[in-house]
């Protein structure tokens, strides 16, 4: 005999609003029905309606855990739609954008794993000093904290500002010796070990056939990363390698998160090093801008969270058709796969290492 | 049996043991006792606010009162002055019994405890036993208001507590088993003064202290054991639905019982009110604090557990390590 | 590269037989006359994409469910039955994704209009 239990659409460890229909029998799962659309707000629709540049402030609204990727993977179709080049010295400041917006939120994802497998916030607490002095950078190179907004065609709004190096090598000597600290304080954590450690699995046939992208692909042991199978910017000549890991299971999840901030220290610290001189400034906004050359683009870009994929149809002035590809709606999507026979307690830390952000699913 | 030491104790000042000045006495003792527990009580949550928010590295509460010393009274105002919704299909009267009943066991336990040769209510011989059936009684009351209240949630949080219940009062009684047999009583006195003329349980049985420890934090509802309130899994357990009045009972008896627990592990284990210069009384409130700071750091620290791997460790870990215990006191101490 | 929906299924099913084992995103965009399904597939080992397009009849659309060669086709399915009013045949779920809708035009076509009132169930 099962029992249906409603979690959500409110409720503590939802990632925002989301409801699932459970079926447990005893203290094993038989079926999850993930209900969504409680943050549908029709973004794809809406941006039809405006010019192109004035639709970066919602896509930054699509993820507000790392919202600038998001503003830039919209930003990048714009330009390849209107066939703009971005200038170099841009390019490597966006990367080291990106890149400090990846480890703010994989270091978010830390501290939401052990909220939802039920710490008291020590590590959530933790992990926004860290992400605290992250957002500090950020708002010295950009002027915001939240929304950034800063991506324009061919360039940013501001350049990185003259002491912007010092303070983020000194930042990310400090993350180094973080990670370490959180990798001993996790991993030697017998509670820890036995709540992830083959916890829903997820082999690498079942990722690609259902379709997950990103951290939770990589774990399974498909080493697919944007950065390094198609790669844009400056990727390619800062030597990007993907991570990848076996085992398909929580605490793999997790693992590939801690080496990817490693791996997002070392970009940064390289790009930094190799940044030329010269202007990074993008052109200003203007309403009525250059017609676009191509009609229908598709861009691919990997956000803290997985791909996104912008492929866009375009009018002279403003997209026709913008289409995301969302990497939580799909990860979402194999959650169901992954919890059926766990126990209930672990449906949360499965979600957890999900990384769900909930405007993305619904977008 | 039973001898009425409050009364022999204040004999002179009573002159004569009408059992009316008994009673009298008995009320005004339970009245202080009570008292004691809820100062402690709320000193702890205070206490725990704070030790916590500097493992997080935050400041905790500091605006209500000297180092926010009143937030709590200020949080039990809020409380009081709403409402207490009454769902749809639970039953009211076990709903409000619930908390009631658990702070009646909770205190009457307190009650049985000896604070010192001379402060303590009765010398019960078998006071031991008695303590632990009533602790065997704090799940039931748990299982019972969690079904009360007709939400899905209670009810898994109801089954989470008996199927702890089963897996953890086999080790407890064991532990008590082991240091019954070392002092030779079973009453509470006897085993502080039996420590007082050798050395304390903790030296003697660092194994069944061990034991002792993990099983009384997973009786008191602490973390990594708090399965039956896990707030991101179950919402608040047998919590879920109760509001205003009774919901701040439940959490004032969330600091309550850890008081509870750390007197016994503090009588049992530590010595109890044996110390020198300071009242025996000051040296239990002490040793007992210290004990309720390790719950702290454990509750700051580390991930919940869950209910498979809770009955694992009851049934694979500690009942052989309390058995290894009582086996090795057997040999050591007895032989 | 373009083809007629009769053939999906077995071209699908062709590219899944040489590697393209990852369904990227299926989508669709309104052309006003026409509509135009778009099936991203991707081969993961040999970093090689493939894009194919399937014109709609905007009287009759619909499209064969791609749920049996690639599992993750289902929510994108779903989200182009409830966005675009596509009927996508042979799926057994034909609950919609992400809302309720009560009597609206499919959002996502072109015709749909703004500032008509509608009536959303709650």
């Amino acid at each position: 005999m099962s029992t249906r239990i409603n979690i959500g659409p409110v409720h503590p460890s939802t990632h925002g609003v989301l409801h699932l229909a459970v079926d447990i029998e005893g203290d094993t799962i038989k079926d999850v029905e993930p209900h969504i659309g409680f943050l549908h707000r029709g973004v794809e629709k809406l941006v039809e309606t405006r010019m192109y540049m004035q639709s970066p402030p919602y896509m930054e609204k699509l993820d507000y855990v790392a919202p600038m990727s998001y503003d830039e993977a919209y930003v990048a179709a714009v330009e390849a739609a209107l066939g703009v080049e971005v200038k170099e010295r841009a390019q490597y400041v966006r990367v080291i954008e990106l890149e400090l917006q990846r480890i703010a939120s994989h270091l978010f994802f830390l501290g939401a794993l052990c909220n939802d497998m039920g710490q008291m916030f020590t590590m959530f607490m933790w992990v926004f000093e860290d992400r605290d002095r992250v957002l500090d950078l950020l708002q010295e190179a950009t002027g915001q904290r939240m929304f950034y907004v800063n991506m324009r065609l061919g360039g940013v709004t501001m350049d990185l500002p003259p002491d912007f190096t010092d303070n983020c090598i000194a930042f990310l000597d400090h993350l180094d010796k973080r990670i370490t600290e959180y990798e001993k304080y996790l991993e030697k954590n017998p509670v820890f070990i036995e709540r992830t450690k083959g916890v829903g699995i997820l082999s690498a046939e079942d990722a690609k056939a259902l379709g997950v992208t990103g951290p939770t692909l990589r774990a399974s042991g498909v080493p697919y990363d944007v950065r390094s199978a198609k790669p844009y910017y400056v990727y390619g000549k800062l030597g990007f390698n993907a991570v990848k890991l076996e085992k398909g299971d929580n605490f793999a999840r997790y693992r590939v998160r801690i080496l990817e901030m490693r791996e997002s220290s070392r970009l940064v610290r390289e790009a930094l090093s190799k940044i030329p001189d010269g202007d990074a400034l993008g052109a200003p906004i203007r309403l009525i801008g250059p017609a676009a050359k191509n009609r229908v683009v598709t861009v691919s870009r990997e956000l803290p969270r997985g791909e996104c994929m912008m492929y866009m149809v375009s009018d002279p002035q403003r997209p026709y058709r913008l289409s995301i590809r969302s990497p939580c709606f799909i990860n979402l999507y194999a959650l169901p796969h992954m919890a059926r026979g766990q126990r209930l307690a672990d449906l949360f830390s499965i979600m957890g290492s999900l990384d769900l952000v909930m405007a993305c699913v619904d977008r | 049996m039973i001898s009425y030491s409050i009364i022999t104790t204040w004999q002179g000042w009573l002159s004569g043991s009408s059992i009316l000045l008994y009673a009298v006495a008995i009320v005004l003792y339970a009245i202080a006792i009570l008292i004691l527990t809820s100062v402690f009580a709320y000193l702890f949550g205070w206490v725990e606010r704070k030790i916590i928010a500097k493992i997080q590295h935050r400041h905790g509460p500091t605006y209500v009162g000297k180092y926010g010393i009143f937030q709590n009274l200020a949080d039990l105002v809020k409380l009081l002055s709403k409402e207490h919704v009454t769902p749809d299909n639970s039953d009211p009267l076990l709903l409000s019994l619930g908390p009631v009943l658990l702070l009646a066991v909770i205190t009457f336990m307190v009650l049985l405890l000896p604070f010192s040769p001379t402060l303590q209510a009765t010398n019960l011989g078998l006071g031991l036993l008695l303590v632990f059936v009533l602790v065997a009684f704090l799940p039931l009351i748990l299982f019972i208001s969690g079904f009360a209240t007709g939400n899905k949630f209670a009810d898994i949080s109801a089954q989470r507590s008996v199927l702890m219940l089963i897996s953890y009062e086999i080790p407890l009684i064991v532990v008590v088993a082991a240091v019954a047999l070392l002092s030779g009583s079973y009453s509470i006195s006897g085993i502080v003064s039996a420590q007082a003329s050798s050395h304390w349980y903790l030296l003697l049985m660092p194994i069944g202290f061990i034991v002792f420890f993990i099983v009384m934090l997973a009786e008191m509802e602490r973390p990594p054991f708090d399965l039956r309130e896990a707030d991101s899994e179950l919402i608040a357990g047998w919590l879920t639905d109760y509001s205003g009045p009774y919901y701040a009972l439940a959490l004032f008896i969330d600091y309550t019982r850890i008081f509870l627990a750390s007197l016994l592990i503090a009588l049992l284990f530590l010595g109890g009110w044996s110390g020198p210069v300071l009242p025996g009384i000051a040296w239990l409130l002490i040793k007992a604090f210290v004990i309720a700071l390790f719950a702290i750091v454990v509750r700051a620290t580390t991930v919940r557990m869950r209910i498979d791997r809770i009955m694992r460790l009851g049934w694979l870990w500690l009942l052989p390590l309390a058995l290894i215990n009582l086996i090795l006191v057997y040999i050591l101490f007895v032989v | 590269m373009e083809i007629d929906r009769k053939g999906l299924l077995s071209k699908l099913e062709a590219l899944k037989g040489t590697g393209f084992d990852y369904l990227v995103k299926i989508t669709v965009v309104d052309y006003g006359k026409n509509m135009q399904a778009v099936y991203f597939v991707r081969d993961i080992a040999k970093n090689r994409d493939e894009t194919l397009e399937v014109n709609l009849d905007y009287k009759d659309p619909w499209l064969p469910t791609a749920i049996d060669i690639y599992p993750a086709a289902d929510w994108y399915e779903r989200e182009l039955m409830e966005m675009f009013g596509i009927e996508i045949k042979g799926r057994i779920t034909k609950r919609l994704l992400l809302e309720k809708w009560d009597g609206i035009d499919p959002p996502f076509r072109k015709s749909f209009e703004w500032n008509k009132e509608y009536r959303t169930q709650v």
